[in-house]
């Protein structure tokens, strides 16, 4: 039973940290009609903008994190302003291709930065001990993944009273609901693609400081952490955000239990799975529903005209 | 008549391979300027320009699924590596660790792509049922799943990190790894290996542009401009789009067993995501559904880094005193191709190729 609900802390809490990423993406695909795929690529970004401000500027962490996280939005908003803004209307597909290009700019430029020692991103209460952890009847929990799935909830619960209430967010529900439309309502569609993509920075930069923080560390190899919210976006549907989040907490639960019990599992059936196969269990979630689901859980079943 | 290049009385000459006989003569010339090329080249120069024809010809097969067939698939380099590890075990020595049975070229090569083509014909049930964005994920998660079972298959692939060696260059029972001697020529490995990839480039070459003209290169074209109303017109969805994921297969089996004969060794982490994604930039910077596109985005891509040392070696600049490693140059390089290709020249290589073709055609007149 401790292994059990060690498993499913550990898996709620990568589950945060995937629905930030992933709402980042549905944002993104809601407004724009684009997936984009850069978002893994700037939340690692945003963690090693965090961590040379912190660790080789030696600023004070809180002020670092609250500087990485802007700035990687800011980042955000000039690639849709230089890259995106001259795709408007291409086929999705290019469009997909076109932020891979910009995944491999940002992340060589990354990767050079980081070199081959990993990177660390600096400690916010170091009177705490360094990344420490509680002990509840025998569940170890890290304070760095209780952080993380706070603030997934706040981002969620924030995002939506944003939606819901401010100008800002109805003019982005209008946006996506139809761009045309919305335009001859005197909303500025071109302001809220890039408000959009603020925003989808903002959540990557916090989700790649917890992908890396603590004994994680930044290494070339962050990367890929991000990069399985994809499957969770896709598993939910690509334009629901309440799918996006049960994506991420499916996604989440199976890397918890599958590395956890995939010994044992193996033992029961008798062939092994290889070594790594919790990294690949999301895709292979994903896979299967969209066998039967293609437009995932919760995503609108796409109408075509012909 | 034959002042009138563009006239055309019936429907096959029209449909020729060659439009005229100044394209024919123009193609001979390339080819007997090509295969003498291998006898005045650096090993440095023919070993890339070997590399560049297998490229090519695995562009050219995800230029038949995503150019061709419209359906967008990422997990070429998956295929590839199905033909590379198919290839090495078929034509590979067998070691305490991996598995091999020393076949002959005549052997692995063929069953290298059916191999990687019956992969793609089991998965076309799957495949075949969605398209768009959708039918890119799926094939990205399958990308992740083959690579899992590359690293994972020890027997066959070695293993990640460690790898294996690849099938030998055995032709009709006479080993070519050491050269050749033919006559009073003697025939290195690089000279042999050239020689083959550049006849297999040639024949497959041909063999997409009769896919582009045959009855099933149309059922393509109309499934990718609309699959809905091609099935309307009486198109196999079903048996088009698994046609068009098995050929696809076909060719990258057999580009990456050749391709992977080049460098002799293969390591499992190499077919990753960034591999596949490769293919699709390959096609994109050459001109996407074109015949010479994939060619000519191949060439850019394998030649780029030659050229960047070229460069470095003539300005003398040393590498050490730049800020990123060459490698990375290439990288961001690339990636900025993709995006400004995208952006302003949708049609490629192949469309600048296209454009400067007409302006010197026209000449001194503007058109």
């Amino acid at each position: 039973m401790t292994i059990f609900l060690q498993a499913t802390a550990e898996g709620l809490s990568l589950a945060g940290i995937y629905s930030l990423v992933a709402i980042g993406f549905v944002l993104i695909y809601k407004s724009m009609d684009v997936l984009s795929f850069a978002q893994p690529a700037l939340a690692v970004v945003g963690a090693g903008i965090i961590s040379s401000l912190a660790v080789d500027r030696g600023l004070p962490f809180w002020i670092s994190l609250v500087l990485g996280v802007s700035l990687t939005g800011i980042l955000s908003l000039l690639i849709e302003r230089t890259f995106l803004r001259p795709m408007v209307g291409e086929p999705v597909f290019s469009v997909a291709i076109l932020t891979i290009g910009i995944d491999i700019l940002l992340r060589t430029t990354l990767d050079n930065w980081i070199g081959l020692n990993p990177r660390y991103m600096g400690d916010p209460f170091p009177s705490y001990g360094n990344f420490g952890s509680i002990s509840i009847n025998g569940v170890t929990l890290k304070y760095l993944e209780l952080a993380a799935f706070s603030t997934a909830v706040i981002m969620i619960i924030a995002l939506n009273i944003f939606f819901k209430k401010s100008k800002y967010g109805v003019a982005m529900r209008a946006t996506s609901f139809d761009q045309e439309a919305a335009m001859a309502q005197g909303i500025n569609v071109g302001r809220i693609f890039g408000l959009v993509w603020f925003i989808a920075g903002l959540l990557a930069a916090f989700a790649g400081f917890f992908i890396t923080g603590g004994f994680n560390t930044l290494s070339q190899l962050s990367f890929t952490f991000a990069l399985r919210a994809l499957p969770a976006v896709v598993i939910g549907g690509l334009d629901s955000i309440p799918g996006a989040v049960v994506g991420s907490i499916v996604i989440g639960l199976t890397q918890g239990y599958v590395a956890y019990y995939q010994i044992s599992f193996e033992e029961f059936v008798g062939f092994s799975l290889g070594s790594g196969f919790s990294l690949v269990a999301p895709y292979l979630i994903m896979f299967i529903i969209l066998i039967f689901k293609p437009d995932g859980l919760f995503g609108t079943k796409e109408v075509e005209r012909v | 008549m034959r002042k009138r290049p563009n006239l055309y009385t019936n429907y096959q000459d029209e449909n020729a391979i060659f439009s005229n006989s100044t394209q024919k003569a123009w193609f001979f010339a390339l080819i007997i300027f090509s295969i003498s090329i291998c006898f005045v080249a650096s090993d440095y120069w023919l070993l890339l320009l070997t590399r560049s024809l297998t490229f090519a010809i695995g562009a050219w097969g995800i230029n038949i699924v995503s150019g061709l067939a419209g359906q967008i698939s990422l997990a070429h380099g998956s295929f590839i590596g199905i033909g590379v590890y198919a290839a090495a075990v078929l034509g590979g020595t067998a070691t305490s660790s991996v598995i091999g049975y020393e076949l002959d070229m005549l052997f692995w090569l063929p069953l290298a792509g059916v191999v990687s083509a019956l992969v793609g014909l089991i998965i076309a049930p799957i495949t075949v049922r969605l398209k768009g964005l959708n039918l890119g994920l799926v094939t990205l998660a399958l990308v992740f799943i083959c690579s899992h079972i590359f690293s994972n298959w020890t027997s066959v692939t070695g293993g990640a990190g460690i790898g294996r060696k690849v099938a030998q260059i055995k032709l009709f029972g006479v080993n070519l790894e050491n050269g050749l001697t033919l006559g009073n020529i003697f025939l290195e490995r690089e000279q042999l290996l050239y020689l083959i990839c550049f006849f297999f480039c040639v024949l497959l070459g041909f063999g997409f542009k009769n896919l582009v003209r045959s009855r099933v290169g149309r059922a393509f074209a109309a499934i990718r401009d609309g699959d809905i109303a091609a099935e309307a017109l009486g198109v196999n969805l079903f048996r088009y789009k698994a046609t068009a994921f098995g050929l696809a297969s076909f060719y990258a089996g057999v580009g990456g067993a050749l391709a992977s004969t080049i460098s002799g060794g293969v390591e499992p982490g190499s077919f990753n995501l960034l591999f596949s994604i490769l293919a699709v930039a390959i096609i994109i910077i050459g001109g996407v559904g074109t015949v010479l596109g994939p060619l000519f985005g191949a060439f850019f891509y394998i030649m780029f880094p030659g050229l960047i040392q070229s460069l470095f070696k003539a300005t003398g600049i040393g590498e050490q005193s730049l800020a990123l490693n060459l490698g990375q140059i290439e990288a961001i390089v690339f990636g900025l191709f993709i995006i400004l290709f995208l952006i302003f020249e949708p049609r490629g290589l192949w469309g600048i190729w296209f454009r400067l073709r007409n302006y010197f055609k026209a000449w001194p007149f503007s058109y």
